[in-house]
């Protein structure tokens, strides 16, 4: 039953368990049905002699049928390589060496804040300038350092922060024409 | 023939004011320093580059792009040796040979290797561009509708099969992109899909924010979440290249430039493909196969000049068909609609003198990446070792302004914020991103040539199998998906070494 997994991933990669491919392939199903659904109640403008294949869902509907197919195909393809064994087959995945989430989640949000909080509410130049200042300082900061070196990575945050500000507005709006944000 | 060169030659003159000289020198540069910093991909420099270059001329716009784009794909190969982190995607095939050679102390020898065959595979590259566009263009002619149809299917299934491993992942991409395309406002009755009465979202989704987001700020949050990058040695040996090392590799230096060059050409596959799939062959027609992985000049080249062919490669069917051959191509393509220059069949025929000015600015870009490459060598060691703190809120401040700055809508910020999540979580659950880029942007093609082949045909479908070229394009489509399937690919292969047999004992 258990088939040998095809070469799937570039050869630099390394493979994901399968019961990740059964949750994806579970989501996945999950859009393709939403998408035929809401193709399914577009208009199809019959009323007024218009041929079916120009109906405004038609062709949503087309994809959202590959991607529930598809689905179907991932969903099969990971429960036959072993998705839901218990033990073995959903080994928990190696955390890698020098990944952290921790970082990755910190980084997000102050993403969010700077282009859904500041941008738009305060000057551009000075919303760059508080974001970049932020995000440096704050991966930068290392708590048991001497108070001269964190006034030092304090001030280098600094300066890289107002400078990106000035520069992206100069160079954007003033020589290249740019408008922003 | 002659005209032909008499235009080419022109196109090369008005590349040559001390502006444009000045502009290509700084578009190339930044290129390669966009390319050499993990983090940053080409498809992000171009993405980006176009909102900085959209007030330029178009000429100008487009050399800075292109600039850009072959500066991109040959930085990648400097943190790929040093760093053993590939700066593009398309530079992790050089960190199997670059980066054993640099802890050897060869790293000025790898990076010479690389400068030489990027130069030689980008130049093999652009003579395929002169020399295959315009009959491709000419084919492309004869084209109706079905055939449209099945090229941009065969775009979606060929980047799904081929451009990043999973097969089945890349193909539920490629479809979720042409399901995107088609949100806001559709063709023929100007019904708002998926709109639900936000106008934002009738107007549709950019393509250039959605690069931005899926190459930019998915690039961000992985660096972020990497460990820091630390470079392998700060002292480095002569990089200019040897002659003899491109002498005794010539035969690599053409497979891998045809390879490159060829994987260009099919829709969506891009520069890692093609350097995956040179390093590949040369390996099997290698004499010294043991090397390679452990610091092989032969692999390092291979790989080199495989990427580098690939960006003319990817541009031929931008300028043929519409469709790009790589996600930078889909930029570049991007690009030039903003300038009201229409890539596709008609091209050759309303602006024979674009395709001209576009092979001079192939080769004016590879010229002066090799110039910086034999030159620039300390100053971008000093920029790969800036630290990702510093370096990454900077590029997310760009990519916000490069989403805002096409059509000054906050909308197509949250457009990027939106895409690079997408890109993200699909990129760690193994998705490749080619063909949800290319599904959005082959999405148009594919439906109105859809519909429109349906009102030739009165509904009828045979067409789409029965016209000779939109046949064979047809089967091709259904071969690649057969071919990705492991068993039905067994057996196809079963059959066929058995005719062979049967042949050779009949023989």
């Amino acid at each position: 039953m258990t088939e040998t997994p095809p070469p799937s991933l570039m050869p630099h990669e390394q493979p994901l368990p399968p019961r990740y491919d059964l949750w994806t392939a579970a989501v996945f199903f999950c859009v393709g049905v939403a998408i035929v659904w809401l193709a399914f109640l577009m208009p199809t403008y019959r009323d007024q002699q218009g041929p079916i294949y120009e109906a405004p869902g038609l062709v949503p509907t087309l994809h959202g049928i590959v991607v529930v197919v598809l689905s179907i195909w991932l969903g099969l393809r990971s429960v036959s390589r072993g998705a839901l064994r218990t033990g073995g087959a959903d080994e928990p995945r190696k955390s890698r060496e020098g990944y952290s989430n921790t970082r990755l989640v910190l980084a997000g949000l102050l993403c969010l804040v700077f282009a859904v909080g500041l941008v738009g509410q305060l000057p551009f130049w000075l919303a760059a300038a508080i974001f970049v200042f932020a995000f440096t300082s704050l991966f930068e900061w290392r708590a048991e350092a001497p108070i001269k070196e964190r006034a030092r990575r304090l001030a280098i945050a600094a300066v890289l922060g107002i400078g990106t500000g000035v520069a992206v507005t100069l160079v954007f709006q003033r020589a290249f024409l740019v408008r922003l944000p | 023939m002659l005209d032909s060169f008499g235009q080419f030659i022109g196109a090369f003159g008005s590349f040559l004011s001390p502006g444009l000289v000045v502009t290509v020198l700084w578009a190339t540069f930044l290129g390669i320093v966009v390319g050499a910093l993990p983090g940053l991909t080409a498809t992000m420099g171009v993405a980006l580059m176009t909102t900085l270059t959209f007030t330029m001329p178009h000429t100008e716009a487009i050399l800075v792009l292109v600039c850009i784009y072959v500066g991109a794909i040959y930085g990648g190969s400097r943190s790929a040796i040093l760093l053993n982190i590939p700066g593009t995607p398309a530079s992790a095939c050089s960190t199997l040979d670059g980066y054993p050679l640099a802890r050897q102390g060869l790293a000025g020898r790898a990076m010479g290797i690389s400068t030489s065959g990027s130069w030689l595979g980008t130049l093999f590259g652009t003579l395929c561009v002169a020399t295959l566009t315009p009959v491709l263009a000419e084919l492309a002619l004869t084209f109706q509708s079905y055939e449209f149809f099945w090229i941009a299917t065969f775009g979606i299934v060929i980047a799904g099969t081929l451009s990043g491993g999973d097969a089945l992942k890349g193909y539920l991409a490629g479809f979720f992109g042409l399901w995107i395309s088609t949100i806001g406002q559709e063709p023929h009755y100007n019904y708002q899909r998926f709109a639900y009465g936000f106008t934002d979202l009738a107007g549709g989704i950019g393509l250039l924010p959605a690069l931005v987001g899926a190459f930019g700020v998915a690039e961000v949050l992985q660096a972020m979440r990497a460990p820091a990058a630390k470079a392998v040695s700060s002292s480095i040996d002569s990089v200019i290249p040897r002659i003899a090392d491109v002498l005794q590799h010539w035969k690599t230096i053409l497979r891998s430039g045809a390879i490159g060059t060829f994987i260009g050409i099919l829709p969506g596959l891009g520069e890692d493909t093609a350097a995956w799939s040179s390093y590949a062959a040369a390996r099997r027609a290698s004499k010294e196969k043991e090397k390679y992985g452990k610091g092989s000049i032969e692999g390092l080249m291979s790989a080199e000049t495989g990427e580098s062919a690939c960006v003319p490669g990817a541009i031929i069917p931008v300028l043929t068909l519409a469709v790009p051959g790589s996600a930078p191509a889909a930029a570049l393509m991007a690009a030039m609609m903003i300038h009201d220059i229409n890539p596709g069949p008609m091209l050759m025929i309303q602006t024979p003198e674009f395709f001209y000015q576009i092979v001079a600015m192939l080769v004016i870009a590879d010229m002066t990446k090799l110039f910086f490459g034999l030159t620039l060598v300390r100053p971008l060691l000093w920029i790969l070792l800036v630290p990702r703190e510093r370096l990454m809120p900077i590029v997310f401040v760009l990519c916000t302004v490069g989403a805002f700055a096409i059509t000054s809508r906050v909308f197509d910020i949250y457009v990027m914020l939106f895409f690079g999540l997408i890109g993200f979580v699909l990129r760690e659950l193994k998705f490749p991103m080619a063909p949800m880029i290319l599904g959005l942007v082959l999405g148009d093609l594919m439906e109105s040539n859809l519909t429109r082949a349906l009102v030739l045909s009165d509904g009828s479908i045979a067409p789409f199998f029965t016209r000779p070229i939109s046949g064979g394009l047809a089967a091709i489509t259904i071969f690649s998906i057969v071919w990705s399937v492991p068993s039905a690919q067994a057996a196809i292969r079963r059959r066929l070494a058995g005719l062979f047999r049967r042949q050779s004992a009949a023989g």
